[in-house]
C-alpha cells in the first residue's frame, strides 16, 4: 500500500462549511467540499485548465471552480456549462466522517480504519499542527521520554530520574509498544490539586505506534507507588503523522479522558479547558524543537543513539514497509 | 448422589454470581454450577471490541461497584476481570465443566442431572442467560455457497474480513456493532434488515440513553414515554427511512415492554449508514454459489455472509415442565421472583432499556431475600 491508501484525518470537522477547504495530505492537494450528509474530496486542481478549485464555491452538493464554472460531484463526474457534451472527470477520493475529523483515502483501498479504543472517554480537544521536520523525525521525538525534561512544561519525568527509568519496547509486525515508569515530575501545587495527582505516584506512559497509517496511541496515568493502584484519571491521546511534503510533517492530535466530565468536579469543563491548553503548549513546545534540528535526514544511521531510542530503530523499516509499501 | 442443599444456581455469569455472592453472605447453602471452565464465559467470548452499553455506575452487582480508573463504558475485558474479581471477594466457588443437562422437581426437591451426576435441593435459580443459545438461521441454498456463513457467537473481530465482502444480517445491536467493526477493518459490508427497529444513540446530548431510560423513561406511562422519546428521535437521529431504515409503527417503549424488542443503541453505525459507508438492504432470500439473492430479487455478489440474528434461551431443553413457567416466545414469565413451579427462580432473561446488569443486580437482591427467608 501506498501512502495515500491509508486513512489520514485531513481537517476537523468544524474546519469544513459551506465553502471548500484546500489540505495536502501525504503530498498531494487536495480540496474538501460537504454534498449533503457527505464529504467530497477531489484533488485541488481543475481538470478543464488546471485552477485550484479550493478557491471556488459549493452549490447544491456540487463543486465549482471559479474559473469557467465547471463543476464536480463528489464521485468526481464533471460538468462544463459552456460545453454541454464535456465530461470532464476528477479522481475522487474517499472520505468519512468520523471522530470529530474528516479523513481520506484513495478510492478503492481497503485498508483498516486506525482506531483506538476511546469508547465512553469524553473528548478534551483535537488540534492540527504543521512541524518543519519529515515524518520520521516527528514520529521520533513523539516516541522517546528522554526530551520531556529538557524540553517539556510539565509532561514527563525529572531529568534526574532519567537514568533509573523504566523503558520497555516490544515489537510486533504491525506494531511497536513502548512502556515508560517513573516518578511523576512535581506538578505547580495548584495544579496538582485541581488535577488530584497524588505527590508521590508514578507516571506511566504507554504508548503503541501503528503503521496504516503513522500514528501513535498513548495511554497517560498515575499509579500509587506503594500500592500500585491506579489513579483514576487517564489521558488517552492520539497522535496521527501525516507527511505533508518531504520536509513537512503534520500532528492531528485527539485527547480524551477517561474519567466522564459529571462524575467529579476535578473533571469539569473548566479543566477540560485547561488540559487543551496544556496539550496546546506542549506539542507547541516539540514543534518548535524541531524546527531548530540541525540535521533533518531521516536516517540513523551513524548517529549515537542512547536507550531511549530502540523504538526509533524499528520505526523505520515498519513505515517503509507498511506505510510507504516498499518492498521488503 | 449428594445430600440436598438449600439452593443451586446454574450458570456462573453476572447473575449466577450475584445471587451466589448473596446467598453466601446470608449462610445459605449453595452449589454453583457451570458448564464451561471459568466464571463469564459469554463474556469471554463476546467480539472484541464489545464495550457495556449501559454506565459502569448502573451496572455492577450487588456489593461491588466498578474500579475507578474503569471508563464509562466498561469494556469486554474489564467486564471478565470485574466478574472474576467479584467471584473471589465474595468467595464464590462454582463447580465448573459442569454443564446441567435437565432439571425436574420429584417429591418437594429439584434434581439437576448434569454431566457428572444429579444434584438435590429444594431451590433451583436458573441463571443460564439471556446468550445461551445462538438463533440460526437456515436458507435455501445456503450448502452451495462457497463463501462463509457463521454466527455472531464465531465472531471475534474484523480483521480476517480485510478487503472481504461481507453481508451483515439483522440489525440489533450485535448486527449493528459487528458491521461497524467489519466496516473499520477494511471489508465491504453492508446490512440486512429483516423487520425495523427503532434506532436509539448510546448518547443524547451527553447523556447516556440508559440514564434517561431510568431516571425519566421508565417512570412515565408507556404511551407517554413513546411520544417523549419519539420526538427526541426525531431530533437526534432524523428519518433513516431513506436509508432503509423504516421507523416500527410501534413505539420503543412499547416495543421493548409488548414483544421484547430492543431497539439499537447506537455507537456509530448509522453515522456510516448516513455517510452511505454501510448500505441496507432486503434481507436474503435465497443462496447462490457466489451471493445471495435478496427479497427485492437481486443477486448480489458476498465471500461472507454473518448472521447477527440473535440468541434464545433455550431453557425447554432444560427444564421438566417448562412451559408451565414460559411464555410463548420461550422467555420465563416471572422474573426475579418464585415462578409458577415451588422453589424455581429465574435472573437474567430480559434486556430492558434500564441495563440488563442492572436489572439483575436489583432482582438478584430480591431473590436472595427470598431464598435467605429475610
Amino acid at each position: 500500500m501506498a501512502e495515500l491508501d491509508h486513512w489520514h484525518p485531513a481537517l476537523k470537522s468544524e474546519e469544513l462549511r459551506a465553502r471548500p477547504v484546500g489540505v495536502t495530505v501525504a503530498g498531494r492537494e487536495l480540496v474538501l467540499f460537504r454534498a449533503g450528509g457527505s464529504v467530497g474530496c477531489l484533488p485541488d486542481r481543475c481538470p478543464h485548465r488546471g485552477m485550484r478549485l479550493s478557491l471556488g464555491t459549493t452549490e447544491a452538493g456540487r463543486l465549482v471552480c471559479p474559473y469557467h464554472g465547471w463543476s464536480y460531484a463528489p464521485d468526481g463526474q464533471g460538468r462544463s456549462p459552456g460545453t454541454p457534451t464535456a465530461k470532464p472527470c476528477a479522481e475522487a477520493l474517499e472520505t468519512v466522517e468520523r471522530d470529530g475529523a474528516v479523513w481520506v483515502r484513495r478510492q478503492g483501498s481497503s485498508s483498516r480504519f486506525p482506531r483506538w479504543d476511546h469508547d465512553g472517554c469524553y473528548e478534551v480537544g483535537r488540534l492540527r499542527k504543521t512541524v518543519h521536520a519529515p515524518l520520521e523525525v516527528t514520529l521520533d521525538n513523539f516516541t522517546e521520554v528522554e526530551h520531556t525534561p529538557f524540553l517539556h512544561a510539565f509532561l514527563g519525568y525529572n531529568p534526574e530520574d532519567l537514568a533509573s527509568l523504566e523503558c520497555r519496547v516490544t515489537t510486533e509486525d504491525d506494531r511497536v509498544t513502548v512502556f515508560n515508569q517513573g516518578p511523576q515530575r512535581p506538578f505547580p501545587a495548584p495544579l496538582g490539586a485541581l488535577y488530584g495527582v497524588p505527590r508521590d505516584a508514578d507516571f506511566i506512559d504507554h504508548w503503541t505506534t501503528f503503521f496504516s497509517p503513522v500514528y501513535t496511541v498513548y495511554d497517560q496515568y498515575w499509579v500509587d507507588r506503594e500500592t500500585g493502584e491506579r489513579h483514576p484519571d487517564a489521558l488517552k491521546i492520539a497522535v496521527f503523522f501525516n507527511p505533508v511534503s518531504p520536509e513537512d510533517t503534520e500532528l492531528f492530535v485527539f485527547v480524551h479522558a477517561v474519567r466522564p466530565r459529571w462524575t467529579s468536579w476535578r473533571a469539569s469543563p473548566l479543566l477540560g479547558a485547561l488540559t487543551r491548553a496544556f496539550v496546546h503548549l506542549e506539542v507547541m513546545l516539540d514543534a518548535r524543537m524541531l524546527g531548530r534540528l540541525a540535521d533533518r535526514s531521516t536516517s540513523l544511521k551513524g548517529r549515537s543513539l542512547g536507550r531511549f531510542d530502540k523504538a526509533l530503530v524499528a520505526h523505520r523499516p515498519r513505515i517503509d514497509a507498511l506505510y510507504r509499501g516498499a518492498p521488503r | 448422589m449428594d445430600p440436598a442443599t438449600h439452593t443451586i444456581v446454574v450458570g456462573a455469569g453476572p447473575a449466577g454470581l450475584a445471587v451466589a455472592a448473596g446467598l453466601g453472605s446470608r449462610g445459605v447453602p449453595y452449589t454453583l454450577l457451570e458448564r464451561s471452565e471459568d466464571v463469564g464465559w459469554s463474556w469471554r467470548n463476546h467480539y472484541e471490541r464489545l464495550h457495556l452499553h449501559t454506565v459502569k455506575q448502573f451496572s455492577s452487582l450487588p456489593g461491588m461497584r466498578f474500579p475507578e480508573h474503569v471508563g464509562l463504558y466498561p469494556s469486554r475485558d474489564e467486564v471478565v476481570a470485574y466478574l472474576e474479581a467479584y467471584a473471589r471477594r465474595f468467595k464464590v466457588t462454582p463447580r465448573l465443566g459442569e454443564g446441567v443437562q435437565r432439571a425436574r422437581r420429584e417429591h418437594g426437591l429439584w434434581h439437576v442431572e448434569t454431566d457428572r451426576g444429579t444434584h438435590r435441593a429444594k431451590n433451583l435459580v436458573l441463571a443460564t442467560g439471556y446468550n445461551r443459545v445462538p438463533r440460526e438461521v437456515r436458507w435455501p441454498g445456503q450448502e452451495a455457497f462457497q463463501g462463509t456463513v457463521l454466527h455472531s457467537r464465531e465472531f471475534r473481530s474484523g480483521r480476517p474480513f480485510q478487503g472481504k465482502r461481507v453481508l451483515v444480517v439483522g440489525m440489533g445491536n450485535t448486527g449493528g456493532e459487528l458491521a461497524l467493526d467489519l466496516w473499520e477493518s477494511g471489508a465491504t459490508v453492508a446490512l440486512a434488515v429483516r423487520s425495523p427497529r427503532h434506532v436509539v444513540p448510546r448518547d443524547v446530548y451527553g447523556i447516556p440513553a440508559q440514564v434517561n431510560s431510568l431516571f425519566v423513561l421508565s417512570r412515565l406511562p408507556i404511551a407517554l414515554a413513546d411520544r417523549l422519546s419519539l420526538r427526541l428521535l426525531d431530533r437526534v437521529v432524523g428519518d433513516l427511512a431513506p436509508y432503509g431504515l423504516p421507523r416500527p409503527s410501534e413505539g420503543p417503549l412499547t416495543q421493548v415492554v409488548e414483544r421484547g424488542r430492543i431497539p439499537l443503541i447506537d455507537i456509530g453505525t448509522i453515522a456510516l449508514v448516513k455517510q452511505g459507508k454501510l448500505p441496507v438492504l432486503p434481507p436474503p432470500e435465497r443462496f447462490t454459489p457466489t451471493g445471495v439473492v435478496h427479497a427485492d430479487g437481486v443477486e448480489r455478489p458476498w465471500d461472507a455472509v454473518l448472521a447477527a440474528t440473535g440468541y434464545h434461551p433455550g431453557l425447554e431443553e432444560l427444564l421438566e415442565g417448562a412451559s408451565q413457567v414460559l411464555n410463548e416466545r420461550g422467555y420465563p414469565r416471572v422474573h426475579g421472583a418464585e415462578s409458577a413451579l415451588p422453589g424455581l427462580y429465574f435472573l437474567g432473561f430480559r434486556n430492558p432499556l434500564t441495563g440488563q446488569l442492572h436489572d439483575i443486580a436489583r432482582e438478584a437482591r430480591r431473590i436472595t431475600a427470598a431464598l435467605g427467608g429475610a
